[in-house]
């Protein structure tokens, strides 16, 4: 047990590149947590890869030792990830930290992520160290991204420290200023037992490996716990911290961060926000700021070849138990078959599940486009819709309602007006506006999510040359006008093709869809009209000609069987097509349809 | 009722088109190649004892670059070796040009119109104009003209392809690499419904997709390929078909001179038909004539779209192809196979 007073629990947070690894690698070294022989770049992040010890290592937390004069400090590190998608996940690691250190790229200046990292770990209550980095780079511009920090954070310019995380000047005098002014843990060892679970992996051989961080009382490495919010008891097996690899100990006391191992098989049963106690002697109130996990994106997941659908519905009972903000239903598309209708944090969740189901369970999938969750209301009764092909026709509801995010977008200011422009033409409101310094602004705007996720991102680093920054933070839902156009084929509807998008913008998608399925559905024996409709009104009607010519022109001198492979080859593809109504259709065209230019806002890292 | 096939692997020139199996610059073989061509009847002769040869077919290649004393010398050894009946057909490929050769040499419209004349005043009883549409560029009406030409000669059989751009030849290259155009498979549709309407209207029977005759003129060698009859190849690359088994020689004329000059057959590789390979060929083979296919061998139901747009008919108990239908053979014959 360390005595409270001597423990100091900090993140860093940066945006993405501003050089987060190669600043905790310095402390790493400055701590000797590392030898040189074992030093390698961004030490922390390779560890994911690795497996030390049975444990499959997701460097979360890493406990440094520092000594200052004659005083020993333990100070822990503390992961935080760095994607919108994973903002509560966040919020839980800032809930472990008592201070943070904002680190600022000199030379790029103030970011959206940096924003909007800031907001949260002021509204979390830490205490701020302000840095910027890189002041060895040419181009960097210490006195003026100094100066934008010192603004935002309100403290002198002066209290700005400058350091170079790759030559490591200014990293002590950075882990000295980590000590005097972030403040030790409360919190009582004598209390109940309360620690917060503010991330977990899962390991196959030993279950979920919780990180925890705890706030009073003591973690025994045996004995019965209690997960308050789900409830769950289990034996704790195996306390530690990270040092940077596991080492067990005895008990991690109040103030203390580390892991435990507890025989949970399934992370549901261990989710982030949640309080362990001891079941003995529970806390008489859990740790404040739990939250299930909210599916923002929603999409349907079909496996390409129909008959896979039980390798699909194993393969995510077997990811759920390691990702506890999956959630998905079984629904059934005329169109594709059997799938699942799936919920996700964000894209970059959506992207990371939808590899690792190809990845690791090999299997190959057509993902619908993504789609927000929307609430249709009638009188009193809301209905949630996850599918768009099931969004009621219009006259049978008062309202409907989507999910708005406020949007910080940090741009030079050269490049403000086609920023603005973007923003209004995805249907977004002005919120804020300033000037970080004169040759940048950063921007605050009221935009439906289902702008964000469709291209919102592409469309800004486009206009910006890349360089504009995005984040964003869930607002709520509002009401939208919003319509569901349905794609036709010959009459019969496409469900994967519908989408509930604003009545202005209603048209111009019908005509996309039907523009580019005319491209991707083959001829048939007959004409085949490719129409949108809103409820019964056409917007968008495209032909494909009636196929008039298929055959062999020369077929003798004998050579038969050539003749006959082609056939047989034609014939192995007519079997794979999909057949809507009577329209054949191509798997590689539903693909395509779907496939929408898109990327995930934000960082990685 | 079986065939005999004999392959001419060369041609004066090689056209872009052309993935036949044949070759320019080559006649310095023509009597090694005849001699070949002789031995290999006399080594594949013995397997074909009993069976009746109605049809002999010279193909190429261009048959006729041979001297006519040297194809005089083949079909003499065939006769002796095979029991060929008396009322055979025998066919000869050629090129209006190398049958004027030994006259004299001109191009265009007037050596087809020679040569036609020539083949008549030969003797021969059935005469053949094969002709290409649909190359990019050809128009409606100069396709009509064409046509015309060519029923002014008054032949008894009239072959029609469409052009169709293989991918291992000059052509293919061209239109791969984006020179030349593809040929727009709608216009050589139109053009198509333009030799069905005319021929018919001249009184010819469509009775396969590319072929048109006067009625008792059809080509019998041709028709046995697609009735899945019994022929024999001989020559370089050419293919041979019995009870299920069919097999072919090996491709390049070197390499067939070596294997029959050392006294050996020049199989080059063979596949035995399975059930559902055989079915595959007696509904696409049977489905380009006017006979059509049994029926039968067509899983109940799966006619219905191709009767409800017109491309397929019932005739007793047989589906035959519309004129329309003809030109998208390939996916009628997928779709009827089950």
């Amino acid at each position: 047990m360390t005595e409270p007073a001597r423990i100091r629990n900090f993140c860093i947070v940066a945006h993405i590149d501003h050089g987060k690894s190669t600043l905790a690698d310095r402390l790493l070294e400055l701590t000797h947590a590392v030898s040189a022989r074992e030093m390698r770049e961004q030490f922390l992040d390779r560890m994911d890869l690795e497996r030390e010890r049975g444990i499959t290592i997701k460097a979360a937390a890493v406990r440094l030792l520092f000594e200052r004069g004659d005083d020993a400090y333990v100070l822990n590190l503390i992961d935080t990830p760095g994607h919108v998608d994973f903002t509560y996940e966040v919020s839980r690691s800032l809930a472990a930290c008592e201070g943070a250190i904002l680190l600022v790229d000199a030379a790029q200046g103030i970011e959206a992520q940096t924003l909007a990292n800031y907001h949260l770990i002021r509204d979390a209550g830490l205490a701020v160290v302000a840095a910027i980095n890189k002041i060895d780079l040419p181009q960097a511009d210490p006195d003026r991204t100094a100066a934008e920090v010192a603004e935002l954070v309100g403290v002198p310019v002066d209290q700005v420290h400058r350091v170079s995380a790759k030559t490591g000047a200014g990293v002590p005098e950075l882990l000295d200023a980590v000590i005097r002014r972030v403040p030790p843990p409360k919190g009582n060892a004598e209390d109940a037992l309360r620690a917060l679970v503010f991330d977990s992996t899962y390991d196959s051989y030993r279950g979920v490996i919780t990180y925890v961080r705890v706030v009073d009382g003591t973690l025994p490495t045996r004995g019965r716990i209690r997960f308050m919010a789900t409830g769950t008891v289990t034996e704790a097996e195996e306390a530690g911290v990270f040092a940077p690899g596991p080492s067990p100990v005895q008990e991690l006391s109040a103030g203390e961060v580390g892991y435990l191992v507890a025989g949970v098989k399934d992370v549901h049963q261990a989710k982030v926000g949640d309080t362990i106690t001891l079941a003995a002697q529970p806390a008489a109130q859990a740790l404040p700021g739990y939250r299930e996990p909210k599916p923002m994106v929603w999409s349907g997941l079909y496996p390409a070849e129909g008959g896979d659908y039980a390798d699909l519905r194993d393969a995510l009972d077997r990811l759920r138990l390691s990702d506890a903000a999956l959630v998905y239903e079984p629904e059934s598309s005329l169109a594709l078959g059997f799938g699942f209708r799936c919920g996700f944090l964000g894209l970059l969740h959506m992207d990371i599940v939808k590899e690792r189901l190809e990845r690791e369970f090999d299997l190959e999938l057509i993902a619908t486009a993504p789609n927000v969750e929307f609430h249709v209301i009638r009188g009193d009764e809301v209905t949630v819709v996850h599918n768009p092909s099931e969004m009621p026709v219009p006259g049978t509801y008062d309202r409907v309602e989507e999910p708005f995010v406020v949007a910080t977008v940090v741009t030079p200011s050269e490049y403000l007006g086609p920023v603005l422009e973007l923003c209004q033409a995805r249907r977004g409101s002005l919120v804020d506006m300033r000037y970080l310094s004169p040759e940048r602004a950063e921007v605050h705007y009221l935009l439906p999510l289902a702008e964000i996720i469709f291209d919102f991102f592409d469309q800004l680093k486009s206009r910006t040359r890349g360089y504009a920054s995005l984040d964003y933070d869930h607002w709520g839902y509002e009401e939208s006008d919003l319509v569901r156009v349905d794609v036709l084929l010959h009459g019969d509807a496409v469900d994967a093709f519908s989408a509930v998008v604003h009545r202005d913008k209603a048209q111009q998608y019908g005509r996309q869809m039907a523009e580019r399925l005319r491209e991707l559905i083959p001829r048939q024996l007959f004409d085949v009209a490719i129409q949108a409709a809103i409820g019964n009104r056409i917007v968008a009607r495209e032909t494909v000609k009636a196929k008039r010519k298929d055959v062999l022109a020369k077929c003798y001198g004998g050579d038969i069987t050539r003749k006959r492979k082609l056939l047989e080859r034609q014939k192995a593809g007519k079997a794979r097509m999909r057949r809507v109504g009577r329209v054949d259709v191509p798997q590689e065209a539903f693909i395509a349809a779907l496939r929408v230019d898109r990327r995930s806002a934000g960082g990685s890292k | 009722m079986s065939g005999l096939y004999v392959h001419v692997p060369f041609c004066l020139t090689r056209c872009g088109y052309c993935d036949f199996n044949a070759y320019a610059g080559l006649g310095h073989l023509a009597d090694r190649y005849a001699s070949a061509l002789r031995r290999e009847a006399a080594i594949a002769a013995p397997a074909w004892r009993g069976v009746r040869v109605d049809t002999v077919f010279f193909g190429g290649g261009t048959p006729t670059t041979l001297a006519p004393s040297t194809l005089v010398g083949i079909l003499s050894e065939l006769k002796e070796r095979f029991e060929i009946a008396p009322d055979a057909e025998v066919t000869v490929e050629a090129n209006p040009e190398t049958v004027l050769a030994a006259l004299e040499r001109v191009h265009g419209a007037g050596s087809v119109r020679r040569a036609f004349a020539a083949a008549g005043g030969a003797g021969f009883d059935n005469v053949n104009v094969d002709l290409i549409f649909g190359t990019p560029g050809e128009t409606m009406s100069s396709w009509r003209r064409t046509l015309e030409e060519a029923l002014a000669l008054g032949p008894a059989h009239v072959s029609c392809y469409a052009l169709t751009v293989e991918p291992a030849t000059p052509l293919g290259r061209r239109v791969a690499a984006g020179v030349s155009a593809t040929p727009d498979p709608d216009v050589q549709a139109e053009l198509y419904e333009a030799v069905v309407e005319s021929l018919g209207a001249e009184g010819y029977v469509h009775y396969e997709v590319s072929n048109w005759a006067r009625p008792g003129f059809e080509c019998r060698h041709n028709l046995g390929y697609w009735r899945r009859e019994a022929y024999l190849g001989l020559g370089a690359g050419a293919h041979s078909h019995r009870d299920g088994r069919r097999w072919w020689n090996v491709r390049p004329p070197m390499a067939y001179l070596e294997e029959v000059e050392r006294g050996a057959l020049p199989t080059g590789g063979e596949e035995r038909l399975g059930a559902g390979e055989a079915t595959l060929e007696e509904v696409f083979l049977g489905l380009r004539t006017r006979t059509g296919v049994p029926a039968a061998s067509v899983p109940a139901g799966r006619e219905e779209p191709y009767m409800a747009a017109g491309l397929l008919s019932r005739r007793e108990d047989r589906f035959v192809l519309t004129d329309r239908g003809m030109f998208l053979a390939g996916e009628v014959a997928t779709g009827l196979v089950g």
